[in-house]
């Protein structure tokens, strides 16, 4: 084989620039692998691990209480040979393996793998391309949703026959405990996955991630990440909540181990997702884009970012000290052998809490970059608003234990992580004066995300009052472990989270798709899931109210209309969330089609045209303004004189 | 035209209107705009119309017969001073959320509205204003948390060492077992009998050892507003005073595997002479 020798030249918007001589063809394995060869990798190599390791294994093996082991084992090996054979299959290490034998990525592979001339092609392969990864992370996220919701649909079938027992307690249990994990990964992502990659290196003027190919890895080892979780339920399920305590989770059958891994590796996927996202932010803002220039909505990611890198790696590590309990039979949580329930306890909600501020913040940040542009006014004092995301990710460490109130873990300790709980009321407190703020005077254009936004609010102030209860000690000593606790988190997680998702779905649609998203049935989507999402989950505060425990399948008849009605609610969700759905799809299809800027937002995303071409900008914008330039001189000082001069005239000059 | 020099007719001019008048002042003047005084009012009816929840909120907490005792009460109080205190903030961003709809200025259409709104960057007053206030809410409720706190460890636990010794005086001490999925109460005063209904005698306190053979459970007694976790491997202390007769309920309030929902049972709250009596009939299940 000859060596070319010519000169390679690539163009870069229109300009041909030459290019250094580059080892290696402009071909290659990775121009035949995408997500199809992803999925035969997968299932051939965990194949082979799990008929490998069956043959291995002696049929004798066994725990120390005589539970055979072979099948753990088995699983165990399918799971691991699951990720990495999807991983090469789709092309994951081509490019490691590629320096390491020395012919190392040359430009055009670059390119290619930027989804350059691939058209539609391009989703489903390795791409780079930091828009094509948040189309992606939307479909996957959607799917996910949808089954989670599923789950839900099937949870309340299920309380609302009070009369008769549809499922049995085990399959029960684990739907609980898949919904509950699969929902809360979903919401993880929800906002940051989608928007923080396509959105945020276009909104600080960048051509694309710092890390295009991690951004690729973050987003399939996600993809991996789902089909392990949704394989436990078919053997034996996750049947211990999603917080899935210990020593229960060790008594569970071998779908735990699905659990586990996926903890696993999405806690992987979160840290260079987080990483990524951070280092885009830090070092990739345009020029003259200080951080008083730098939108809402970028720090909201960023925080969000931040508190997931610090807060994965306890849950990752519990998982880890679980998965080898229960394969090598170590005794991290084991009581009987010197383990201890509160050790994961701690680990687990060192992670937990601040995860509800990873989803919660970036949906409050969407709330609050997109009605300056709804209202055509600034955002009202941006820099409390920093601070408010500021103050809510200092304190979101030192919290975790208010979830161990009743746990006896150590009651003196209840004092000061009570003192930290309600603490944090003043910064986020700050989040909604400036939501408020911002409402004040303003003209609304009440369009879809903007009502999406004033869900949010509404839904916002219903959580963090009835989260004041439960940070409180002895009011949580009622309501802890009750449905209570099920509706407050639901009114977070859902009310505040999902429904900023859904408005930043509806606020980005047309960049994404280039089309807008349909007015009249979104709405009727979203009013739908409103209107059902205060019944269900008002009538679910009454049934904690009444002492109703959380994760039951039964129970007594006082608690019968509360859950007829929550039951009821559940369903209008569901129809209003197809709705939406069903705008979704069909806008992308056949709706109108946007132009480059539909909102008039002064935000550097929209200011490039529509569909976003390859590496965004065709030169890179240089920002000279505060973000959300919006407004009139203000008829305040104006006003307030004339009165004053008027007062002034009547009472006299004093 | 001397004397024009000497005395310059130059009538006093007011202080030019531009001069921002002091902060008291600017307050009042803004209560005296139209909106102000919606929004405030807004505030006030909203406010009015939330306040039921003060009581149904306890009105759902009661419907079995709570409270039965002191520390029952006390959190029911916390919870109540808890909504009266959250209302007026409440009330006063659903408020504003309303009025921003109905009463400022509203479009729709396809087009972003052709003229933008005042451009309020911030204003100082409001923001020390919201943050005083919020900040001092907080407090009152970690400070009333606190107190609150202390007093039912107080009456639950917390006298078992300084006023009293176990096991001699009028004390009660129950040992509480939870496993898959039952509840066993062990009498060790009373030569360790044991119960799977919890009899309980007014008035009296009783503390309880509360430990697991298994899975971590947590003792939940509903109406006497006690919830301690039962953990294997160590044992945790909480108590209680009835002060109430009736029949009452313990739930399992940590989910503990298959049956989890069918791990409860009764409190039976009896007056002395039944409890004794019914010590006494019982003693055939004595197991020492």
């Amino acid at each position: 084989m000859s060596v070319d020798t010519t000169v390679e030249t690539s163009s870069v918007f229109g300009v041909h620039v030459p290019q250094p001589r580059q080892h290696g063809a402009a071909g290659g394995v990775m121009r035949r692998l995408n997500f199809g060869t992803g999925l035969i990798g997968g299932v051939a190599l965990a194949t082979i691990a799990g008929w490998g390791t069956a043959i291995l294994t002696p049929s004798s093996a066994s725990n120390a209480t005589f539970a055979p082991m072979e099948p753990t084992y088995v699983y165990l090996a399918v799971l691991l040979g699951w990720v990495i054979g999807f991983m090469l299959g789709i092309g994951a290490f081509v490019g490691p393996l590629r320096w390491v034998v020395g012919s190392d990525i040359t430009h055009a592979d670059a390119e290619y793998m930027g989804g350059k001339d691939l058209g539609k092609k391009r989703y489903w392969k390795y791409t780079t391309d930091h828009k094509v990864v948040g189309i992606q992370y939307l479909i996957v996220t959607m799917l996910l949703l949808g089954f989670a919701g599923l789950l839900a649909m099937l949870i309340r079938t299920e309380l609302g026959m009070t009369w008769t027992e549809l499922f049995s307690p085990s399959f029960y249990n684990s739907m609980i405990g898949t919904h509950g994990i699969a929902m809360i990964l979903a919401m993880i992502v929800a906002v940051t996955g989608p928007l923080g990659n396509f959105i945020v290196p276009m909104m600080i003027g960048a051509r694309d991630m710092a890390y295009p190919r991690l951004n690729a890895l973050s987003l399939w080892l996600f993809v991996a990440a789902v089909p392990m979780l949704i394989s436990s339920m078919f053997m034996g399920g996750i049947q211990d909540g999603w917080s899935v305590y210990q020593p229960l989770a060790s008594q569970a059958p071998v779908g735990m181990l699905g659990y586990q891994l996926t903890i696993i590796v999405f806690a992987i996927s979160t840290a260079i997702a987080s990483v990524n996202l951070m280092t885009t932010i830090l070092t990739m803002r345009a020029k003259g884009m200080t951080w008083s220039r730098t939108p809402i909505f970028v720090y909201g990611i960023f925080a969000s970012s931040l508190m997931g890198l610090y807060a994965f790696p306890f849950f990752q590590y519990a998982q880890i000290l679980g998965l080898s309990d229960r394969v090598f039979g170590t005794s991290f949580f084991n009581p009987l052998n010197g383990g201890s329930v509160w050790l994961y306890e701690n680990l687990f909600w060192l992670l937990g809490h601040p995860e509800v501020y990873v989803i919660i913040i970036p949906s409050a940040a969407i709330a609050l970059e997109l009605m300056p542009v709804f209202l055509r006014k600034p955002l009202f004092s941006f820099n409390f608003a920093v601070a408010g995301i500021v103050g809510v990710v200092a304190l979101s460490g030192f919290v975790w234990a208010h979830h161990m109130y009743m746990t006896g873990w150590a009651p003196a300790a209840n004092y000061p992580f009570m003192l930290s709980t309600e603490m944090i009321s003043i910064p986020v407190g700050f989040l909604v004066l400036v939501a408020i703020g911002t409402l004040w005077r303003g003209t609304t254009w009440t369009r879809l995300p903007l009502m999406a936004v004033y869900a949010v609010i509404f839904n916002k102030m219903i959580g963090g009052v009835t989260g004041i209860y439960l940070s409180d000690v002895p009011a949580d000593q009622y309501f802890h472990g009750s449905m209570f606790v099920v509706a407050h988190f639901h009114f977070m997680l859902m009310g505040a989270g999902l429904f900023g998702g859904m408005a930043g779905i509806a606020f980005f649609f047309p960049k994404m798709t280039g089309r807008i998203l349909d007015e009249r049935i979104g709405s009727i989507g979203l009013w739908t899931s409103f209107i059902g999402f205060q019944v269900t989950f008002i009538s679910m505060f009454v049934a904690g109210l009444q002492g109703q425990p959380r994760r039951v399948l039964d129970f007594d008849s006082q608690f019968n209309i509360s859950n007829w009605i929550s039951t009821i609610g559940a369903y209008v969700i569901g129809i209003g969330m197809l709705i939406f759905l069903a705008a979704i799809i069909t806008s992308w299809r056949s709706g109108d089609v946007a132009s480059s800027n539909p909102w008039g937002s002064k935000s550097l995303e929209w200011q490039t045209a529509t569909p976003v071409p390859l590496e965004n900008f065709p030169v890179l914008p240089v920002v000279t303004e505060r973000p959300y330039n919006y407004g009139v001189p203000d008829p305040y000082e104006a006003e307030l004189d004339a009165i004053d001069a008027d007062l002034a005239e009547k009472v006299g000059n004093k | 035209m001397s004397t024009d020099t000497l005395n310059p007719q130059t009538p006093e001019e007011p202080e030019a209107p531009t001069n921002r008048p002091p902060s008291m002042r600017r307050v009042t003047l803004w209560l005296r705009r139209p909106y102000a005084r919606r929004v405030l009012i807004l505030t006030v009816v909203i406010g009015f119309l939330l306040l039921p929840l003060c009581w149904l909120i306890l009105a759902g907490m009661n419907q079995t017969g709570a409270p039965a005792s002191e520390i029952m009460k006390d959190i029911e109080q916390t919870v109540f001073v808890f909504t009266l205190v959250s209302i007026p903030i409440t009330a006063f961003v659903f408020a504003v959320l309303l009025y921003s709809l109905l009463g400022w200025r509203r479009v729709t259409g396809d087009e972003p509205p052709m003229q933008d709104s005042p451009a309020i960057r911030t204003n100082t007053i409001g923001v020390i204003l919201w943050t005083a206030t919020s900040s001092i809410l907080a407090m009152f409720l970690v400070v009333w948390g606190l107190i609150e706190l202390a007093q039912i460890t107080a009456n639950s636990y917390g006298s078992i060492s300084a006023n009293e010794q176990p096991g001699q005086s009028k004390s009660e001490i129950i040992n509480v077992t939870g496993q898959q999925w039952v509840w066993t109460f062990e009498y060790p005063q009373h030569d360790g009998l044991t119960s799977d209904v919890l009899y309980l005698p007014l008035d009296r306190p009783v503390y309880f050892n509360v430990t697991s053979k298994d899975v971590i459970h947590s003792f939940w007694a509903v109406e006497l507003g006690v919830k301690i976790d039962a953990n294997p491997g160590a044992i945790t202390q909480t108590g209680v005073t009835a002060n109430k007769l009736g029949t009452f309920n313990v739930r399992c309030a940590e989910l503990c595997g298959m049956y989890h929902a069918y791990m409860q049972t009764e409190i039976r709250v009896l007056e002395q002479d039944a409890f004794d009596s019914w010590v006494r009939e019982s003693g055939g299940k004595k197991t020492s």
